[in-house]
């Protein structure tokens, strides 16, 4: 039995009806009166000079309002290493950059005006991939940086590393050392719902805007800096975010899209809402950065880990946004993934004319999963260890500090393999060209410091219905995020899940928080939720020494008129009204070691009536709380440092089929076993590690954003795929395993991520393990896989004929 | 999108003065493909004539040659038991083409006419001898299917003819018949499709039909490989020489879904497995 | 220049002027404010659009309004029962975890329903072939599928499917 009333329970979630019947408002649907519609007039060239603008056909286009540029507006950095502008002056240094805006009565009309803007540009010279942009005399994407000075070579700033150990002497000593080349490609989110905007001033300059984010009191601040741009400086900013169709990354940096709004709004003095429709979804938002990784890992004879050398570069397109930051996450798996005891790492980042990248799902872990576990197979073969073996043997444990520094409290990665192998049934004989393959993965599970605060908070609010308006600065975005905080405050509070209303994330009421990504979400929400829950307790609780005994007393005087014979049992209520004896459960206060009678038990919404309702002395319940997590803001260029409270583990299976006629991948089955500390909704975290996966199914298999000098090729559903119901068609076996960590809420540790960390290295070790041929880039296509079968093919067919 | 006029005319005398008397009016049916190339502005009719009233274009009879009304949808192909038991090549091309929403609007004439290369119905109908018989203001006429492909979007359509539907022969005894295709994910552009039909008489291949889609810039039959098979009953070396001449015969491109050299190695595997599986077929 | 289009949706009949080139998509969310029809791509692609056209799915999208005049259009509003109940298969997709985000929802929802429709206990491959043109992100689909054949049950044997109006 569960000592818990709701946590642990399968519960729709609080917002499932009114998606269900269609009713459930996104940016697409919401309008404001007098709205205009902004659309943006991207760059035809991927590096150019601009030479001029003309906007005149375009501005006496009827129904538009206004036409703007950079020519024409104040100049608005964006981006982390301000390296970007929302309208581009001067040069173009990608297709998606935004050259000029309109604001129109219609998006037909807007987008009309879009195309009467001329825009004569000189072409320059790009660069497409790293060796073009690291070359000797490269051409410049940025000739200086943000504050001015000269830069000379397309190399960003920024640099990641971690040197642990002796490299050289544990390399030395191996017994077996493999080494290797790995690539990831561009991967869309492909969000259900696109991306869009409303901004609105009102009549002092204050901004309401209504905008897809991650990330809303980050965006708050680069809003504000907007204004200021505008000459509006110190006008208030509220963002709120709308019901989200998906994030997965999209939402953790702001869009030039929407400082163009807030420019169309502050010209026009009208609300401007800018969409983008699918193709501009694809063609201009910044998808997940791809990454060239090296890797080399070495064992003794008994198959102990001895080194882990990792260098990776990465292409960040034009700009910098979160996915210049990836690095901070791949240091987590390349330090932390099984115990190994002298580490190497250097990441490396090169402007280029590509789409600049951001974050999503995962956020640098895949990338490098991909290439540890790879080799990790490849290591086990080389050393003549079964893969499974190799792993446990290294399987990292409670109590450990890994090279990083990472704390290691809870770990269920033993428990996460174990379950993997039996329910894939390691070891038994298989069909011809079936195999299997395993992979495992370390993240953040406590959230991820990355920023100077960690923290979240949540204000609670009771009515005097007795129902409880939850407040916090995170944002739902599909993932179940006030599925757990609806049920945590319900479990702490002893109340109805019903009774909770979980607000929508606003600035202007919501406490800051630093945003929804790192699988943090939960971890800090229902923290955060527990805290305002106690204080809450402790204020019902004191207020009730007062007005408990005469509820009770107003109970028991009607129950006994109900009820002429019924004996009073001894108790005297004044006495056991103590704040420390009060209990909240189903929806009732009661004091613990009270006989068990109704007229003893008082509901909710009647003692903060009476709390309220106390003259001079009347309070009503409000209460805030702000939980910052413990851990350190990592040095990220020695990559060290307790980046989170706790760390999530899993490990996922395959077993697949291959067609060696064809190259096709069919997977069979596959089972992921997550160790998520604890289970709070079933139902949700069931959807959280089936959707990852499935995502991770993409990744491996089909998924790329393909560029040709820069330009996207494949901007559409048409021809960007991503899983269908066929391709996930195949049994997935879900696996919990429940760690109890101190730190999370009930225990639990963050689990929004990790579903899709693993699953590519896990297919491709089945591919090896069915057919004995190994891709190293993303995705394996049917393509790929045919030609390493051909290679192999002919390797065999020389090795027959020269054997006499 | 660019707004478009649009005429709903209830026969084919109307649709043809329509047509005739608005500039780069363009015919159309189930406009899953038509709204798609609108909306990114690869067309800009000067009007589209929709042939959704026009009722004699939406039978389907089966009798001494088999009627299949060009604006039938794929669905109502997939709905109509008769059809797909005398044709189950039909079926089996009509299941996995796009989506059911899809299959609910699209029409067998709509996927002729527009004369894609990836066209999920024209191998199976170039399998099956499909003739198409057009109308227009001067008359009727009729066209063998593998003569009315031109080109990639070109077809032997004049201005303002209208195809009416789909004439097939009455179904073949002892037909044996197999559809293959294959794509990158479940609702995708076909990377290659093949379809094959044929009668056995004994173990030997008789009127052997191959075509082939996404392989060219017109779904076409394999002759050379039809030709091999004329007479012959099937073992390995035939199949290699078959796989080996569907090869030549085809030209694919290289795109965003997969080069040619993989569409050629795909397309002379799926030849081999579908006269293998069409002869195993039991009936 | 507008033109008169009688449409019949969700069981009542609305005469509107609409754009020759009005798709149904939009004069079902712009003009009849049936927001509950989700553009995703505008291609056919993602099925977020899907409507029942007489029953049968199809892509909003891709049809222009003036097509479906005198045709029976159903939406994910109209598979409400009196006083706003949850249709069977909108109960089971909130009660088996088959939303996440949410955006993907009504568009299935109709799939499923069609299907179960004309197949009242359809396989697993009957299911995902019917939702083969339905895009989602956020779910991986297992619980979308286990929805529709948790719909399926509700709904029952020879209880003639759910009859949207």
């Amino acid at each position: 039995m569960s000592r818990h009333r709701h946590i642990g329970k399968a519960r729709p979630r609080p917002d499932a009806a009114d998606k269900a019947a269609g009713r459930t408002l996104y940016i697409n649907d919401l309008v404001r009166p007098g709205m205009l519609h902004g659309k943006v007039k991207f760059s035809e060239h991927a590096h150019a000079r601009i030479v001029r603008i003309d906007t005149s056909r375009a501005a006496r286009l009827p129904g538009v309002r206004a036409v703007v540029t950079a020519y024409d507006t104040p100049e608005i950095r964006i981006g982390f290493l301000n390296d970007n502008f929302a309208l581009k002056r001067g040069k173009v240094r990608q297709f998606r950059d935004e050259v000029a805006a309109v604001a129109a009565i219609d998006p037909d009309i807007a987008a009309e005006a879009v195309d009467l803007i001329d825009v004569e540009y000189e072409p320059l010279p790009g660069v497409f991939s790293l060796d073009e942009a690291m070359a000797e005399g490269a051409p410049l994407v940025h000739e200086m940086d943000a504050r001015g000075n000269p830069l000379t070579t397309n190399e960003l700033s920024l640099r990641y590393g971690h040197e642990s150990g002796d490299l050289a002497v544990a390399e030395r000593a191996s017994a077996h050392v493999v080494e290797g080349r790995f690539s990831t490609q561009l991967m869309q989110q492909s969000c259900l719902g696109t991306a869009g905007c409303i901004a609105e001033l009102d009549m002092s300059g204050n901004l309401s805007m209504v905008a897809r984010t991650q990330i809303p009191f980050l965006a708050q601040r680069d809003f504000m800096r907007a204004l200021e741009a505008l000459g509006l400086p110190g006008r208030n900013c509220r963002v709120i975010v709308p019901t989200l169709g998906g994030a997965f990354g999209t939402g953790l940096d702001t869009h030039a899209y929407e400082y163009i709004a807030i420019v169309l709004a502050h010209r026009t003095n009208r609300p401007v809402k800018i969409l983008y429709d699918r193709e501009e979804e694809f063609a201009n938002l910044s998808p997940r950065q791809s990454a060239e990784v090296e890797i080399a890992q070495g064992c003794d004879r008994e198959g102990r880990l001895t080194f882990r050398r990792v260098r990776v570069r990465q292409d960040n397109g034009a700009y910098a946004s979160w996915g210049a930051t990836f690095p901070t996450v791949m240091l987590l798996p390349v330090t932390s993934l099984y115990r190994v005891p002298n580490v190497s790492f250097d990441a490396r980042l090169v402007y280029t004319n590509n789409t600049y990248c951001q974050a999503m799902r995962g956020y640098g872990n895949p990338e490098v999963t991909w290439p540890i576990e790879s080799n990790l197979d490849e290591l086990a073969e080389a050393a003549s260890i079964d893969p499974y073996e190799l792993r446990m043997r290294n399987c990292n444990e409670p109590g450990e500090t890994t090279p990083m520094g990472l704390q290691v409290t809870t770990c269920g990665l033993k428990e996460c393999m174990e379950a993997t192998a039996a329910k894939l049934d390691w070891g038994a004989e298989r069909r011809a060209r079936r195999g299997v393959g395993m992979a495992s993965l370390i993240h953040v599970g406590g959230s991820g410091r990355i920023y100077k605060s960690d923290g979240g908070g949540v204000i609670m609010k009771f009515d005097d219905f007795g129902q409880i308006n939850v407040s916090y600065g995170g944002v739902e975005m599909g993932q179940g995020l006030h599925s757990a905080l609806s049920l945590t405050v319900a479990e702490a509070l002893g109340v109805s899940p019903d009774k909770i209303t979980i607000n929508p994330t606003d600035t202007g009421t919501c406490p800051w928080d630093v945003g929804t990504h790192a699988s943090r979400g939960a971890f800090i929400a229902c923290n955060a939720a527990l805290a305002a829950a106690e204080k809450a307790r402790a204020q019902i609780f004191a207020a009730a020494e007062e007005v408990f005994p005469r509820l009770a007393r107003q109970n028991l005087e009607r129950y006994r008129t109900e009820h002429p014979d019924y004996r009073v049992p001894a108790f005297d209520v004044a006495t056991a009204a103590k704040a420390d004896r009060f209990e909240l459960t189903d929806g009732q206060i009661v004091v613990s070691g009270a006989p068990d009678e109704p007229w003893l038990k008082v509901d909710l919404d009647r003692l903060l009536r009476a709390i309220h309702f106390r003259g001079s002395r009347g309070e009503v319940i409000t209460t805030a709380a702000f939980y910052e997590p413990q851990s350190e803001l990592p040095d990220w260029r020695k990559g060290v440092g307790n980046m989170s409270a706790t760390y999530a583990y899993g490990a996922q299976g395959a077993e697949v089929e291959v067609d060696e006629e064809t190259g096709e991948v069919r997977i069979v089955r596959m089972v992921a076993a997550h160790d998520v500390g604890k289970v709070l909704n079933p139902q949700t975290l069931a959807g959280q590690a089936y959707g990852g996966l499935a995502q991770g199914v993409g990744y491996a298999l089909y998924e790329e954003v393909r560029t040709e000098q820069g330009r996207i090729l494949n901007p559409s559903f048409t021809d960007y795929k991503i899983p269908t119901t066929h391709e996930m068609g195949f049994p997935v076996h879900l696996e919990f395993i429940e760690t109890d960590d101190p730190a999370g809420p009930f225990g639990a540790k963050g689990v929004g991520e990790p579903g899709l960390v693993p699953t590519a290295p896990a297919i491709a070790n089945a591919i090896y393990d069915a057919v004995g041929v190994r891709i190293r880039d993303l995705p394996i296509t049917p393509e790929k896989v045919l030609r390493a079968l051909d290679a192999r093919r002919a390797v065999n067919a020389r090795k027959q004929t020269s054997t006499p | 999108m660019t707004p478009f006029d649009y005429h709903r005319p209830e026969t084919l005398a109307e649709a043809f003065r329509i047509a005739g008397a608005i500039p780069g009016a363009r015919y159309v049916a189930g406009g899953t493909d038509m709204m798609v190339r609108i909306r990114s502005g690869r067309e800009r009719p000067g009007a589209l004539i929709s042939l959704g009233r026009i009722d004699t274009l939406s039978r389907i009879e089966l009798g001494s040659v088999t009627q299949i009304g060009a604006r039938t949808t794929i669905g109502q192909v997939l709905e109509h038991p008769e059809l797909t038991a005398a044709y189950p090549l039909l079926a089996l091309a009509a299941r996995p083409f796009a989506s059911v929403q899809v299959r609910n609007l699209a029409t067998v004439g709509g996927n002729v006419c527009n004369a894609s290369p990836a066209a999920d119905m024209a191998p199976v109908l170039l399998a099956l001898d499909a003739r198409v018989e057009i109308e227009g203001p001067q008359g009727t006429r009729e066209v063998p299917l593998d003569a009315f492909f031109k080109g990639p979007g070109q077809t032997d359509l004049a201005p303002r003819e209208v195809l009416t539907s789909i004439v097939l022969e009455p179904p073949r005894p002892e037909a044996r018949s197999c559809f293959l295709r294959r794509s990158r994910v479940g609702m995708d552009i076909a990377l290659t499709s093949v379809a094959v039909h044929f009668q056995l008489a004994g173990n030997r291949l008789t009127r052997p039909r191959v075509a082939a889609g996404a392989v060219a810039p017109c779904p076409l039959r394999l002759r050379a490989v039809e030709n091999l098979l004329e007479g012959r009953a099937v073992d390995a070396a035939l199949l290699d020489e078959a796989a080996r001449l569907a090869e030549g015969e085809i030209a694919p491109i290289t795109d965003i879904r997969a080069s040619a050299s993989y569409r050629r190695r795909l397309t002379s595997t799926l030849v081999r497995r579908a006269i293998t599986a069409a002869c195993e077929e039991s009936r | 220049m507008n033109v008169e289009c009688t449409l019949e949706v969700n069981g009542s009949s609305t005469t509107l002027q609409v754009a020759p080139s009005a798709r149904l998509i939009d004069v079902l969310r712009e003009d009849l404010g049936l927001t509950g029809t989700k553009e995703g791509c505008g291609n056919g692609e993602c099925g977020s659009c899907t409507v029942l056209l007489d029953g049968r799915p199809v892509n909003a999208c891709l049809l222009v309004a003036l097509e479906v005049e005198g045709r029976a259009v159903t939406t994910i509003e109209g598979l409400l029962g009196p006083g706003g109940k949850l249709s069977h298969v909108q109960q089971a997709f909130v009660e088996t975890g088959g939303i996440q985000c949410g955006f993907c929802t009504p568009g299935m929802i109709m799939s499923a329903t069609a299907l179960l429709e004309a197949t009242p206990a359809p396989s697993d491959a009957e299911i995902r072939d019917a939702l083969v043109g339905n895009l989602c992100r956020c779910t991986g689909y297992a619980q979308i599928i286990e929805s529709v054949r948790a719909a399926a049950e509700l709904i029952g044997p020879g209880s003639g499917g759910e009859t949207p109006r």
